[in-house]
Formats: structure tokens, C-alpha cells, sequence
């Protein structure tokens, strides 16, 4: 046997199990999606999601609350990344675990305490109000702002962790070096360890993007009924409706959107460092 | 001008102190390398100087102003690192305009044509839009030069530049270094482990042991004159063996361990125990009988290692271990008895 057989042969497990779990489903769904009454093929699905407004708006705030997190969670996760990359060895095991700690508590868990301090009678809610900033009767949950704080709590560790591991790789003798040719510290952040970090950057808005988009019991549970995001749709057409080829037909459109947004993305981002 | 003081430097990393209160001055337009063994903290001196670590106690001027509380962006340096740091996302051309770019400094087309005179001097004008990584050792190395004079600094600061090329490039490096130095007139800090890359290229060698200076001067006269034992060692690798002086018939005589004497010549030699330093290029080796050598201390020669141009031999003098650096004729083999021929006046004596 060469060494390309035996290759092949330890991927193979692998492979079957991507067809089987990830391959197979997809196309069922795919066929289920334009599954007609009578056995025959039809789009009334999709005419039915691209003609009603209410679902239009919904794959609109799917995308808008997607990108919206994202960019925070960049902004936030960057600096992070950086402080914890250049932290001694002892004290950036630390700050990862503390990075890390939100994901090892259940997501139900975790969100019914956003729900907590985000209410009226909240915590978040109590504070802005006595401090004059909100108007009485204000409250953050069933809000899209409340979506955010909850979703960017979930996905920070993502982005975060995966800046960390460029700039680990960054020599700190070129910050060192951009220093000496006349960079401030906050200039050398962001002539050399910004544009170094670009494929951390991408790999972490990939991932952060693409589970806010797919993501449903954090957006469900904050937005509440009125405030849906795609994938929460898709969850209550399969379990309340118990219309299938809809809920299909919705995965469907919310992997295309997710699809036609990553793929510039990935395009111009590689261009930037290849 | 650009002169560079260094007023009673003192640098502790947690309890650790690395630099016991060292003070330094250099001239404008000086060349002064630092020189010491790996940790002896002439590295840390160096990011001192550029703003790169800060001072326990202690004041860095440069060109007469107080810049020990400046970041390094505005001291008017340039440092070349040891692993170059060049910037990898960046063309060889944009390398090089990096430091005008973040200073300021003139128009576009002034600073195009800066860095076209700067890639122009290190002979990589046809590399200008290479990436670094495209270019070998030798060539990113001459990038990392180009960009540390681009801009004209006030001093220029070398850490080991020169360390991760071949014997081969680091000479043409050495000549290259100077006659940069000579027409550019810049002050130029120079550290090194290698001395004799500071013998070569330095105005003034400034010798560092465990945090502080243990002598200072010009090349050849650090060379001929080691003040101590640390300089004698690691100037020319001087073996160091302990004799006794003594009288004998009159003349002044240094005693192996094993009874042999070696003459020291006229001078005011102090009895008693001391060190004498005999530096290996110094020591020849004589056929026994050889009328050259005669009276000379008797040894048997251990090793011999064929260098080429020359041959290193270690022999063993008694007890006392001995390395001598020699021409190839005539060739010892390992166990010969030998004659050494030490010049009167090249034996130094070191208290203690």
C-alpha cells in the first residue's frame, strides 16, 4: 500500500462521517424545501417567504443583528486578544480561562440570567432608569439590543481566541521595531499588529458571523415572539406549524444569505494577505 | 551634535539587578561597541538607550536632552535587530519607507527618492518590490540596514546585527559597516559577543561583565592591555595559569605548578602568587632542542586541531592545560614532548 492509499484511508472515517451527518441532511433538506402537496416539486415556499413582508424583515434582522455582533465583538475581542498575547505566560492562563468560562455554562443557563438583569424590573434596566438615562417605563428585553448583549457575551470567546492564536505568532520585535521608526503604541497597533493579525481577524468574524446567523435559543429567548431572527422561525415552523417544507425552505434562504455574505468576505480578506 | 550619555544606569527585573550603575559617554559620530558575554545586560543597555525598557535609576541624554522618560518614537533612533523585524506584509520598498512614514518626514516623491538613495547604498535596489520574505538572510539583512539609516537618526543601535549570517557575508558586512560609519558620521552603538567583530569595527570598545563596565578603550589598546583577568580571557582567549614569581639569578621568573620557569624580562614584576595571561597566537611550539626555544618550559602536546589557515594544539604543562594557536610547520602529533617559546613581553601578570 503507497503512503497515498494509506492517507486516503485514515480520512476516510472522517469523510463518512461528514457525508453521513452533515451531506445527506442537506440535500434532504434541500429536497424538502421544494417538496409540492402531491409528491410533485413546487417554489410556493420560497414565493411565500420572498412575498411576505413579516419573513423579509425577519431575514433582515438575521443579517443586520449578525453583522452588528460581529463588528462588536471584533472591537472587543481584538484589544482583548492582544492584552492576553502579550501578558506573561501565567497571567494569560488566567484571562483565557476567564475568556472561556461563559462557554462552559449551558446557553439556556446562561441566557435566563440575561433575562434576569435585562427585564423592567431588572438590574440593567433598574440602574439606567435611576440614573435618569431611560425613560420609566423602559426595558432591554424583547429588544434587539438585548439580542446583542446576550449573543456577543456567547460568541466574544470565538473571535477572541482566534486573534489570540496570530498574535502569538507575531514577533514582538517588530512592535519593538515599529517603536524606534517612530510609531506610538497605538500606531504600531495599528500599522504591524493589525494588518498581521488580518487571517485571526477573518477566521474569528467567519465563525462569529456564522453562529450568530444560525443561532436560535439566545435570540428566542430575549427577543421574545415579537423580535424573531431566521433561524428562531425555522425552529417554530418545525415545532408549532409543523410545516417542514417552510422550515426548509427558510434553512435554505438563511444558508444562501449566509453564503452570499461569507464569500466576498473570504475573497477580499485573502486578497489583503495572499 | 549627537552625543549619547549615559549617567549611573541601574535596571533591576523584579529583585534581579541586571545593570549595577553604569556610566557611559559616546562622542558624537563614535562608533562604540559593547561587548560582553550572553546576559552580561549590554542588550539591556542598548534598549535603554532606545526607549525600549525603561530605567531603575539613572539618566539617558541624547544630543543634550534628558530622554530618559521619552517613549521611543520620540528619540531620534534607529535600531537594527538582531532578527532583523522586518515587516512581513510590507514590500522591501515600503520597508524602507516605513520609518519616514510614521515620522513625517518630507513629501512622497522625497521620500521615494530617500528610499531609492537608501536601497541604492545596500545594493538592493532591484529587490524594491520583493517581499521580505522572498529575500535571503544577507539581503533582509541589508533591508533592516537600509531602513535604519533612511530616516537619518541621531543614533543608529546595532544588536548583534550581524550574528545570524555566515563567516563569509559577515565579512563583507564588516567593511561594508564601516565605510557606511565613516560617511554617514553616525553615532553608532554596536552590540556584540563577538570580539572580533568589535575589534574590527569599533572606535571604542567598551568591555561589559555582569552589569557593569570592566574596561574600556580603544581597540588595540584593549587588545595589547587587558586590565584583568575577565578582559584577558575574553580578548584573545588568553590562557590564565597561576605561578609564583620569583628571583632567580636576578631575573624575574614566573613557576608552573610543576617547578618549570618561564623568563619575564625586565620590569617591575611583584613576588609572589599571581596570574599570567598568555594569550594562544603568542605561544610557539619548538622541536625539544630547538636552539629558538631553548629554556622555554617543556610540554606534551594533547591535541592537535588542523584549522586551515592555521593549527590550534593543546598541551599540558604539568598540570596546567594550554592552547596555542600556531602556524602549520612543523606539525606535532598528539603525545609529543615539546619546547614553548613565550616573547619576553608578551606575558602579562595579573594580580592575584
Amino acid at each position: 500500500m503507497t503512503d497515498r492509499q494509506e492517507s486516503a484511508l485514515l480520512l476516510l472515517p472522517g469523510l463518512l462521517l461528514l457525508a453521513g451527518a452533515f451531506l445527506v441532511p442537506i440535500l434532504q433538506m434541500l429536497a424538502l424545501s421544494v417538496a409540492g402537496p402531491d409528491g410533485g416539486w413546487t417554489l410556493d415556499h420560497f414565493r411565500r417567504f420572498l412575498g411576505d413582508g413579516f419573513y423579509l424583515a425577519v431575514l433582515a434582522r438575521t443579517v443586520r443583528l449578525s453583522l452588528v455582533i460581529t463588528a462588536i465583538c471584533l472591537a472587543v475581542g481584538f484589544p482583548m486578544a492582544y492584552i492576553m498575547a502579550r501578558a506573561r505566560p501565567r497571567p494569560r492562563v488566567w484571562l483565557i480561562v476567564l475568556v472561556i468560562l461563559p462557554l462552559m455554562t449551558s446557553v439556556v443557563v446562561r441566557t435566563f440570567g440575561w433575562m434576569v438583569l435585562l427585564s423592567r424590573s431588572g438590574l440593567v434596566s433598574g440602574l439606567l432608569r435611576d440614573f435618569g438615562l431611560a425613560p420609566r417605563n423602559f426595558a432591554l428585553m424583547y429588544t434587539e439590543t438585548a439580542i446583542v448583549i446576550g449573543m456577543v457575551q456567547v460568541l466574544l470567546p470565538f473571535m477572541a481566541l482566534s486573534i489570540l492564536g496570530v498574535i502569538l505568532r507575531i514577533d514582538p520585535r517588530i512592535e519593538e521595531a515599529a517603536r524606534t521608526m517612530g510609531c506610538s503604541f497605538l500606531r504600531a497597533l495599528a500599522a504591524v499588529v493589525l494588518p498581521l493579525s488580518l487571517p485571526g481577524i477573518v477566521a474569528g468574524s467567519l465563525l462569529v458571523f456564522t453562529l450568530s446567523a444560525s443561532s436560535f435559543v439566545t435570540p428566542n429567548l430575549l427577543g421574545g415572539p415579537r423580535v424573531q431572527v431566521l433561524a428562531a422561525s425555522v425552529w417554530r415552523a418545525v415545532t408549532q406549524t409543523l410545516d417542514w417544507p417552510f422550515a426548509a425552505a427558510q434553512a435554505v434562504i438563511l444558508f444562501a444569505g449566509v453564503l452570499a455574505i461569507l464569500v466576498p468576505y473570504i475573497r477580499i480578506a485573502g486578497r489583503g494577505h495572499g | 551634535m549627537a552625543e549619547v550619555r549615559l549617567a549611573d544606569i541601574r535596571k533591576s527585573f523584579g529583585r534581579t539587578e541586571i545593570l549595577h550603575g553604569l556610566t557611559l559617554t559616546v562622542a558624537s559620530g563614535e562608533f562604540v561597541s559593547l561587548l560582553g558575554a550572553s546576559g552580561c545586560g549590554k542588550t539591556t543597555l542598548l534598549r535603554i538607550v532606545a526607549g525600549l525598557e525603561t530605567v531603575t535609576t539613572g539618566r539617558v541624554e541624547i544630543a543634550g536632552a534628558d530622554v530618559t522618560a521619552l517613549p521611543p518614537e520620540r528619540r531620534d533612533i534607529a535600531m537594527m535587530f538582531q532578527s532583523y523585524a522586518l515587516l512581513p506584509h510590507l514590500s522591501v520598498a515600503e520597508n524602507v519607507r516605513f520609518p519616514l512614514r510614521m515620522r513625517g518626514l518630507g513629501s512622497r516623491d522625497e521620500q521615494a527618492a530617500r528610499v531609492a538613495e537608501a536601497l541604492e547604498t545596500v545594493q538592493l535596489a532591484p529587490f524594491a518590490g520583493r517581499r521580505p520574505r522572498q529575500l535571503s538572510g544577507g539581503q533582509q539583512q541589508r533591508v533592516a540596514l537600509a531602513r535604519a539609516i533612511v530616516s537619518r537618526p541621531k543614533v543608529l543601535l546595532l544588536d548583534e546585527p550581524l550574528s545570524n549570517l555566515d563567516a563569509r557575508l559577515r565579512q563583507d558586512m564588516h567593511v561594508e559597516l564601516i565605510e557606511l560609519h565613516r560617511r554617514l558620521g553616525l553615532t553608532t552603538i554596536f552590540v556584540t559577543h563577538d570580539q572580533e567583530e568589535a575589534l574590527s569595527l569599533s572606535d571604542r570598545i567598551v568591555l561589559i561583565n555582569a552589569g557593569q563596565i570592566e574596561q574600556e578603550g580603544a581597540p588595540a589598546a584593549i587588545y595589547d592591555r587587558p586590565a584583568t583577568a575577565f578582559a584577558s580571557a575574553f580578548l584573545g582567549a588568553a590562557n590564565l595559569v597561576p605561578v609564583r614569581i620569583e628571583r632567580r639569578a636576578g631575573e624575574a621568573v614566573a613557576v608552573f605548578a610543576d617547578g618549570q620557569a618561564l623568563a619575564l624580562g625586565p620590569g617591575a614584576w611583584p613576588e609572589g602568587a599571581a596570574t599570567v595571561a598568555l594569550r594562544q597566537e603568542e605561544i610557539a611550539l619548538h622541536a625539544v632542542g630547538d636552539l629558538a626555544a631553548a629554556g622555554g618550559p617543556r610540554a606534551r602536546v594533547r591535541t592537535r586541531v588542523f584549522l586551515g589557515a592555521r593549527c590550534r594544539y593543546v598541551v599540558a604543562l604539568g598540570d596546567v592545560t594550554l592552547r596555542a594557536l600556531t602556524g602549520n610547520e612543523p606539525a606535532f602529533a598528539a603525545g609529543a614532548e615539546v619546547s614553548l617559546r613565550i616573547p619576553e613581553g608578551r606575558i602579562r601578570v595579573l594580580p592575584g
